[in-house]
């Protein structure tokens, strides 16, 4: 007999629980920007799981940015505020980042670091009309049709359709290893598969899935005797195929997109292959800007940066140079009116932004346009 | 002709796995889902070691103790107060050790993946093919580990008691064997051939990230099974198929669905023989 | 048609029906209360984590397999339900009609799954039909992510997102689940169903038909799960293969697990907690934090799974632990009140649930956030105790 109504009580206890966190959050849709005091910038990315190489970086790179922009005094004496949510790449975290930072006060974001968490911010935020600028998620359809919707990395079909012209005029025996699994890497090799089609140049290709396998004997051993390997890919994924195919003998060049960046520090002396890739971001550049960041990066977290982080860097300061020159100074505005100021700014055809990643200017969807170089070595 | 030596050398760094699991589930009656994780502990000892003295046989040897030392401290945290629960709570604490050694790995190491070169030994040209020297080691050193591993469950009173222990603990315990003590050189053991495989393993993929053992556990638990967990020889088969089987779907255009097919494999194996290609036939009791 | 009512009525017992009152009260509640998005997004995680953890413990719980690919099923009634409802959105036009079709063709297409799954539980057992499970789920999961309608890697997009009402949908969905499961467990079905579990060749020599329950389950058990999942990728705007990996299976298992095997409450509880606790870290962490967050929760897991099975710690838990608390302090209560009105301790001799106790499929409330599948010794000890100061 106790025992049930213990049973009771604690069912009426839970129900008294729910109650009192159901009240404590009530309100309907208002600006809850208003208490702001300083100017709130939210993202979310991968900080924990498989890609969390790539959130991180975003991350060093975007809080390096505000801390500068504070060091400097913020925007008309007002700082910013950045947090970026760990949505471990995986949409439902995205969601519930994108709820917390909105409630919390976020008036313009950097978006989501991976394509698939930044449809469903991008989606959100459309909702809302919320400014993201995304420093990392390439994939064409993020941004399209998404008024409030700005990238600051190539698109990825923009860099496919570079390397096919690039690798179709300069090579003959070509091949291309891509990751399935993953949707950048996708992404470039349909654009670069297409473009080759339309070029009329055939190539050999092989897959694999970065999540299930990371050996890359089979791949290399039948790509042997190309002239040049394209690889859309990460840096990581590419190391580990540079290591492999030096052991096996391979002499080809391997040519990469932005992904690339990052590269050297995960080869060794054996790998003597011709390494180039597309990128907008050089770590060795001697630009003024570039260095600048680099030696910051350097100075804040001990280690160099990488594109991402850089893109990153480049989000945050494209953000802060639009809202300086549209003069924005009401701290507590609504995303609302922050996002038509803000994009009405970047779509001027006079406005350009010059970071660490090269000088940007943008479109009316939002897709950036900056000068591509190209970085080889060995 | 390097499709299939290559195939059995990632087939015996499963197999190597396998063996860890195999054992654990044969005599602790438990999945130990932290084996992977202990991998890639081993790695990034090695890792460690490599940067700090530079010699392969000290990060090596470092990897193995750290490992097995690991191995036996997880047995006496986290499994061994479950002894005689349920088998689902000691897989659910078998999951916790898991994300507490991969939360830990990227406190530590941070997330990206960090490239490790333990000794590069160039190639050798068989027949028309160019093999990496690291593969054949592998290899080698996969099939004398095997050996040696059956060689002490045959021949010595330890290796005999754990066969005891895994038939029935109840008797062994009454023969007078120390059935907890069997049970920490299991892990012990266990852990120490993880500790090879991770060495194997970073020979055929020189880098190490916190999520490194995720995968290959879960490939190489699929080998024991397919082997008959818990017999020896099986997750030596079971292994050394899996590896082949993926290293030829790689080079063939199904390669995108390979982790189907090794799968699938696995789902009309244990159709036909529902324990396993070796696996022991259990006699149901009413 | 009289004896059947008048069987209903001396059936009846509050506590069976008490979940249904909880969670159509939250619900009742929480419309009224117009909840921020943060919150009903939280509310629709919640739903479909209660969907998916009471759905796996029909299989875990009651019918006694390891399940490790639920996830799969999810997946299966995700990406389906989108592919429909993009292909026929435009001709119907209303959201709620769309979701319910896909939820019923989702649900079906994962049942039919479901049942390939259970055909090879016949055949199979215990940590052989885990795998097979997981091998299941993997499998689903990189097949979805090669089919090029499926928008392969880069995910398939839902443009008709439901919006933040779906959590009302969800959770009628789970009540609806509940009803059904509820009902089924406390049939003569369910008898059996847990009779197969207990003793498989007992089962059978009582003229159980044992293929029939086991594909049974697997079949309902999948449908929740694909109806789960076909909720989830109308809730989300892009579906992504990466998010029905093992670690999703695993998590579900972790909720069933830990709110109780077999313990209907239980998992309803757990997924609630275990989902707000997420999303309260998430939301209250600062990101820079979130590596410390995945080993609060391996700490967290470990420490409750060993406090709660540990045959060394059982004298503990049985004065410690939640319900035990509970049992305590409301021991103290009803002792005062009963040394007040000792008639009313009479008048309560009548009630069964020292017997209801004994029945192996009862709905274990106490088991809320504890895992114990302990010998019946226990449960006899609970009883005598019952029956002393009764």
């Amino acid at each position: 007999m106790k025992k049930t109504m213990a049973r009771i009580l604690c069912v009426a206890l839970a129900l008294v629980m729910s109650v009192a966190l159901l009240a404590s959050c009530g309100g309907g849709a208002k600006n809850y920007a208003e208490n702001n005091t300083e100017y709130f910038i939210g993202a979310t990315g991968p900080l924990t799981g498989d890609a969390s190489s790539y959130g991180i970086s975003v991350n060093n790179g975007a809080k390096l940015a505000i801390k500068e922009i504070n060091a400097k005094g913020g925007l008309n004496g007002v700082l910013f505020k950045y947090e970026m949510k760990d949505d471990q790449a995986t949409v439902a975290l995205a969601a519930s980042g994108y709820d917390a930072l909105y409630e919390a006060g976020m008036q313009i974001s950097i978006g989501s670091v991976t394509s698939g968490s930044c449809e469903q911010f991008a989606s959100k935020s459309e909702e809302n009309n919320l400014l993201f600028m995304t420093p990392s998620a390439s994939t064409a359809s993020v941004i399209e049709n998404r008024a409030n919707g700005f990238r600051i990395c190539f698109g990825d079909p923009d860099q496919g359709v570079l390397s096919a012209q690039k690798i179709a005029a300069e090579y003959n025996k070509i091949g291309a290893i891509y990751d399935t699994s993953d949707a950048y890497s996708s992404g470039v090799y349909d654009a670069f598969k297409s473009e080759m089609d339309k070029l009329g140049k055939t190539f050999t290709v092989k897959t694999f899935d970065k999540e299930n396998n990371k050996d890359f004997s089979a791949q290399v051993e039948a790509l042997k005797d190309c002239d040049v390997i394209f690889l859309p890919i990460y840096y990581t994924e590419a190391g580990l195929i540079a290591k492999m195919a030096a052991s096996k003998g391979c002499k080809a060049v391997l040519f990469g997109c932005d992904g690339f960046d990052g590269i050297a520090g995960q080869l060794d002396a054996t790998v003597t292959n011709k390494i180039m890739y597309i990128t907008p971001f050089d770590v060795n550049s001697t630009d003024p800007t570039v260095k600048a960041f680099v030696d910051a990066y350097k100075a804040e977290y001990n280690s160099l940066p990488d594109q991402f982080a850089a893109d990153g860097y480049d989000a945050v300061y494209a953000i802060y140079n639009a809202m300086k020159a549209a003069n924005v100074d009401n701290v507590k505005i609504s995303a609302s009116d922050l996002c038509d100021i803000v994009r009405a700014k970047l779509t001027e055809s006079t406005f350009k932004f010059k970071g660490a990643t090269g000088e940007v200017t943008w479109n009316e969807k939002g897709e950036p346009t900056k000068v591509p170089q190209i970085v080889e070595f060995n | 002709m390097s499709t299939l030596i290559e195939g059995l050398s990632i087939g015996s760094v499963y197999a190597l796995i396998a063996l860890g699991y195999t054992m654990v589930y044969g005599i602790a009656k438990m999945l130990n889902f932290a084996h992977g994780d202990i991998i890639m502990v081993g790695a990034y000892a090695v890792l460690t070691t490599m940067s700090l003295c530079g010699f392969p046989l000290v990060a090596i040897l470092v990897a193995v103790v750290v490992c097995t030392l690991l191995g036996i401290a997880i047995e006496k945290v986290a499994y061994k107060p479950l002894r005689g629960a349920s088998p689902l709570a000691v897989l659910i604490t078998a999951i916790g050790v898991s994300y507490l050694l991969q939360g830990i790995a990227q406190l530590v190491y941070g997330s990206a993946s960090r490239p490790v070169t333990i000794i590069d030994m160039g190639n050798v040209q068989i027949g028309n093919s160019a093999v990496r020297v690291s593969s054949i080691v592998t290899l080698v050193v996969g099939a004398i580990l095997m050996v040696i591993l059956t060689l002490f469950i045959k021949m010595t009173k330890t290796g005999r008691a754990m066969i005891a222990v895994s038939e029935d603990r109840g008797a062994a315990e009454l023969m007078g064997i120390n059935v907890n003590g069997i049970i920490s050189i299991t892990f012990a053991i266990g852990s120490a051939l993880a500790a090879a495989a991770s060495v194997c393993y970073l020979f055929q993929i020189p880098s190490a990230t916190p999520t490194l053992g995720s995968m290959p556990g879960i490939k190489a638990f699929t080998a024991a099974v397919i082997g008959g967990i818990g017999s020896i020889p099986g997750a030596v088969i079971g292994g050394v198929l899996l590896g082949v089987i993926e290293n030829v779907c790689k080079s063939t255009p199904l390669a995108p669905f390979t982790t189907s097919i090794e799968f699938g494999l696995l789902i009309v194996i244990l159709l036909v023989k529902p324990t396993g290609i070796l696996g022991k036939k259990r006699r149901e009791k009413v | 048609m009289t004896a059947y009512f008048k069987n209903i009525k001396n059936g009846f017992k509050p506590k069976n029906y008490i979940n249904y009152v909880v969670i159509t009260l939250f619900l009742i509640i929480s419309i009224i209360s117009q909840p921020k998005t943060s919150t009903t997004t939280l509310l629709a995680n919640m739903g479909f984590a209660i969907i998916l953890a009471v759905s796996l413990n029909l299989v875990v719980g009651f019918l006694g397999e390891l399940s490790l690919g639920h996830a799969g099923f999810m997946c299966i009634g995700a990406y389906i339900g989108t592919f429909i409802s993009n292909q026929i959105f435009d001709a119907i036009g209303s959201k709620l009609v769309v979701l319910i079709l896909t939820m019923i063709i989702g649900g079906l297409i994962a049942a039919i799954f479901g049942y390939i799954v259970g055909f090879s539980a016949l055949r199979l057992k215990g940590d052989y039909l885990a795998i097979v499970t997981l091998a299941f789920g993997e499998i689903v999961r990189d097949i979805c992510k090669n089919i090029p309608a499926f928008g392969g890697a880069m995910g398939l997009k839902n443009p008709h997102r439901y919006g933040n009402n779906l959590y009302i949908v969800a959770f009628v969905v789970a009540l609806i689940m509940l009803i059904l499961i509820q009902n089924l467990i406390r049939s003569k079905h369910g008898r059996a169903i847990t009779a197969v579990r207990d003793n498989e060749i007992a089962a059978k020599a009582m003229g159980i038909n044992v293929t029939y329950y086991k594909l049974f389950v697997f079949v309902l058990s999948s449908f929740f799960a694909g109806v789960a999942g076909v909720l989830y990728g109308s809730f989300n705007s892009i579906i992504l293969y990466g998010d029905f990996s093992f670690n999703k299976s695993i998590e579900i298992l972790v909720m069933v697990v830990l709110g109780g095997m077999g313990s209907i409450n239980g998992s309803i509880l757990a997924a609630a907690l275990i989902t707000f606790i997420n999303t309260f870290l998430q939301s209250k962490l600062p990101g820079d934090l979130s590596a410390l967050r995945l080993l609060v929760y391996a700490l967290i897991l470990m420490i409750v799974v060993i406090f709660n099975n540990a045959p060394a710690l059982h004298k503990y838990k049985e004065k410690y632990s939640f319900s035990a608390l509970f049992a305590k302090v409301y021991g103290k209560i009803t002792d005062k009140f009963y040394a007040k009105h000792p008639e009313k301790k009479q008048a309560r001799i009548t009630d069964d649930s020292a017997a209801w106790n004994r029945v192996p499929s009862k709905i274990k409330m106490d088991e809320v956030l504890s895992t114990d599948i302990l010998p019946d010794d226990k449960n006899n000890d609970t009883d005598t105790e019952d029956k002393r100061d009764e």
